[in-house]
């Protein structure tokens, strides 16, 4: 591959500026379908964009004692973990480096913004901030390991850690949404506890912490924090439908890429319906839900596939 | 464990008024809660006492937005019983109607901002689109959907006609199947019990101890409503249940508010199907005879109180307001102890409490 | 039999309302390109009919907000002047007026650019010019 090819991935098309638009605009689906589901109007298209050139605008203070270096790397490192990541995702359906392992270091890419976001918190000394970031801690621990636990399930069945094969083998069976519907929606829960959606938003709930961990920040910090939880969805939502839905198109086609895209909106749909019926559960019942409930049904059910 | 002050400041998202609670946490466990009021104290008593007895009904009217027709309703009652008025019977009707109509208002409000602290942001949308039916309502009888100003000394100031009563009975049907599907939802949705269950707890002890009185009382088991006890402008002359539940929590407190609506909406139906026909006022004069006088309405909240004393010239001499909500917010400090954080955010917009009220 | 039924809905209770309210219309509406028009009883701006006025001061003396004034110079020549800014709509000069002159419209204006502009003079019965 010559510079100019290179360039032209990394920048614009699988890459820096596609990220964008994409992230953009399943936000702004996000919102229009919460706001229609719930009887108003919504936002116009270009509302999530218009926000982002808004907090570019805005002026940059934090409290006096933060540590202004370290302040300014957390959202700068969240960002650009989550952009390696989707590196690593055939996204818009063109062939990606891949090797063993690379399911794991997909996983330890998309967590770093959630650590990034309680250190964020730690470092800012509110508070709110500080309420915000102890609780996106425990959130942390615990729909981490309820998401990699419910995804290596697709991993084990394929018989190998690197995302290739995973999706070689379910274009040779069958996607593994068949077979194992269970995982998908535990890995679904576990996506929502980990991108902090309702009904799991409790470390940024308005009504208690102003705004969690972020309450501080303001202007170009802020715009990344914004990016990147945007990117996460993303990204998330596109690994998601990587390891179970493979098989259904061929790669490297405009169909396929269609395909792709069509999936990832129908997903985005169902996040936002979960995100409009239910209510925010408190930390002590969002724990409880994930040890008691969650992790063993992914326990029985990798058990179920490690035996067939 | 770590402790902290949370600030539940002056300007905080979860109060609609200035209210401040410095929430001492241990970890997540509330141990300790400071309250501070006064911070939209105007000075109304005070003021009253300077204007004429006629520009008295605008100045009570603006001590809170959302119980604003209760409040002028309770002080022209007053005057009116010194001055020994006997108001038309369509007057008392037409102010009936308009009470019962912000007591809709006030509860679908409240469960609209109970729904959004916990989270639950389409319950709060669908209340408040519901609302709009009765704010639309009061915007054609009386021209203000939140400030109304229809009542004078001697009566009200707006009439009923045909086109009214025909979109009163039209919207009344309405709004009673969307509150019922609205009551069907909090009684059956695990979401929403699960974040008010079994907090808030107020026993029939602390009731009476703090002499709480309005929705918060009779979910407790107190069974006390002022339109029944003590009847005031023609409730005597109507049929109505008053809901009364004993668990004591934060989610009886919601469903009983709804039956609360539920009843509300049969008295208006009854108001309009029994209209008699009149004048709707008669003149009174301007200078108020010496003497003293109490008088008390069933506002939304409870139990609202007012002493007048005049001594025979324009302005009164003394005008006392007690609003309901400074008897609950006496009993929050007890309510939040040993609660979680996210708890206290379903306490406080679950007692219901309007602080414009509660400050004067 | 539905309880059961019930019993499972209540863990996605909203669910088939979302879905109804999402294949309606919304309620709200898109402001400043789409207005709300007032009913007819809303009382909007304080209007005079000029002939009948003459200069009692009932009105004056009950507006709640003091945003009249009265300026007389003698018995028949008189200016009643209106602060639009401290009035609140309340309508309580329509009901005090006895000779009909005072009344409140539906119309509401909505802001001045120039302090000057809130004062209005609404009769102008001065006779020595």
């Amino acid at each position: 591959m010559n510079l100019f090819n290179i360039f032209l991935r990394i920048f614009i098309f699988p890459g820096f500026l596609f990220m964008l638009i994409l992230a953009l605009f399943l936000h702004w689906l996000d919102r229009k379908l919460i706001a229609r589901f719930q009887g108003r109007v919504g936002p116009p298209w270009y509302q999530p964009l218009a926000d982002l050139v808004k907090l570019f605008a805005k002026e940059d203070i934090l409290p006096s004692g933060t540590n202004q270096y370290f302040a300014a790397l957390l959202p700068l490192i969240s960002f650009a973990s989550v952009l390696t990541a989707s590196f690593y995702l055939p996204i818009a359906i063109q062939s990606t480096p891949s090797f063993q392992g690379d399911f794991i270091v997909l996983m330890f890419l998309l967590s770093m913004p959630s650590l990034m976001y309680f250190l964020a918190g730690w470092v800012t000394q509110g508070v709110y901030s500080i309420i915000g970031g102890n609780r996106s801690l425990l959130q942390y621990f615990s729909y981490e390991v309820l998401f990699l636990l419910a995804m290596s399930g697709t991993a084990i069945a394929s018989g190998s850690w690197a995302l290739t094969d995973i999706r070689l083998t379910q274009i040779k069976v069958t996607p593994y949404i068949f077979p194992q519907i269970i995982g998908f929606l535990l890995s679904l829960a576990g996506l929502i506890g980990k991108l902090k959606r309702e009904p799991f938003d409790i470390p940024k709930a308005k009504s208690e912490v102003i705004a969690g961990a972020l309450t501080e920040f303001s202007g170009k910090k802020l715009a990344l924090w914004y990016l990147t939880i945007q990117l996460q969805t993303v990204v998330g939502l596109s690994f998601l439908i990587h390891c179970f839905f493979s098989g259904l198109w061929q790669m490297n086609t405009i169909s396929g890429f269609f395909i792709f895209l069509l999936l990832l909106v129908i997903l985005q749909c169902v996040l936002s319906a979960i995100s409009a019926i239910y209510a925010r559960l408190r930390i002590d019942q969002l724990i409880h839900l994930n040890w008691h409930i969650f992790i063993p049904l992914t326990l029985l059910h990798n058990i179920y596939i490690l035996l067939k | 464990m770590s402790k902290i002050t949370v600030p539940i400041g002056p300007q905080h998202p979860l109060l609609k008024e200035p209210l401040s609670f410095l929430v001492s946490l241990e970890g997540e466990k509330v141990t300790d809660s400071v309250l501070r009021l006064g911070y939209v104290h105007r000075g109304i008593e005070k003021l009253a006492e300077q204007r004429t007895y006629i520009q008295n009904i605008y100045l009570i009217e603006r001590i809170c937005g959302i119980c604003s027709h209760i409040h002028s309703t309770t002080y022209c009652q007053s005057v009116e019983e010194l001055l020994k008025l006997e108001v038309p019977k369509r007057g008392l009707y037409i102010r009936m109607l308009l009470c019962e109509l912000e007591r809709i208002h006030s509860h679908l409000l409240w469960l609209g901002v109970l729904a959004k602290n916990i989270g639950l942001n389409t319950l709060f949308m669908y209340a408040w689109r519901d609302r709009e039916i009765v704010l639309n309502i009061m915007e054609e009888i009386s021209g203000g959907r939140v400030s109304h100003s229809v009542n004078v000394i001697g009566g009200v100031q707006v009439n009923l006609n045909e086109s009214h009563l025909s979109l009163l009975q039209q919207n009344l049907q309405e709004l009673n199947k969307r509150v019922k599907e609205i009551l069907r939802s909090i009684e059956n949705d695990r979401s929403f019990q699960a974040r008010t269950q079994k907090i808030g707890h107020l026993s029939l002890e602390d009731i009476k101890r703090y002499c709480v009185v309005g929705p918060v009382a009779r979910a407790s088991g107190l069974d006390i409503d002022i339109r029944r006890d003590a009847p005031y402008a023609a409730y005597d002359e109507l049929n109505f249940e008053v809901p009364v539940m004993t668990k004591g929590d934060v989610w009886a407190r919601s469903i009983l508010r709804i039956h609360e609506t539920l009843q509300a909406i049969r008295l208006c139906v009854q108001i309009i199907n029994n209209l008699p026909d009149g004048p709707v006022s008669i003149t009174a004069p301007r200078r108020v005879p010496a003497g003293e006088v109490a008088s008390r309405a069933e506002a939304p909240r409870g139990e609202v109180f007012y002493y007048v004393r005049s001594d025979g010239s324009q302005n009164p001499a003394r005008l006392k307001i007690r609003t309901p909500t400074l008897t609950t917010l006496i009993t929050l400090p007890g309510q939040l102890k040993n609660m979680q954080l996210a708890d206290v955010s379903a306490i406080i917009a679950g007692v219901d409490l309007c602080i414009a009220c509660g400050d004067r | 039999m539905k309880k059961l039924l019930l019993n499972i809905r209540s863990f996605f209770y909203l669910l088939p309302n979302i879905l109804e309210a999402l294949f309606s219309k919304p309620e709200t509406i898109s402001y400043p390109t789409v207005t709300h028009k007032p009913p007819a009883g809303y009382r909007g701006s304080v209007r005079i009919i000029a002939e009948n006025c003459t200069g009692c001061g009932l009105c004056v003396r009950d507006c709640p907000a003091a945003a009249l004034i009265l300026e007389k110079v003698s018995k028949q020549s008189f200016q009643l002047i209106h602060y639009r800014d401290r009035c609140t709509s309340c309508g309580q000069c329509e009901l005090s007026c006895k000779f009909n002159s005072i009344y409140l419209d539906n119309t509401y204006e909505e802001a001045f650019s120039k302090r000057k502009d809130f004062i209005e003079v609404l009769v102008d019965k001065t006779e020595d010019r």
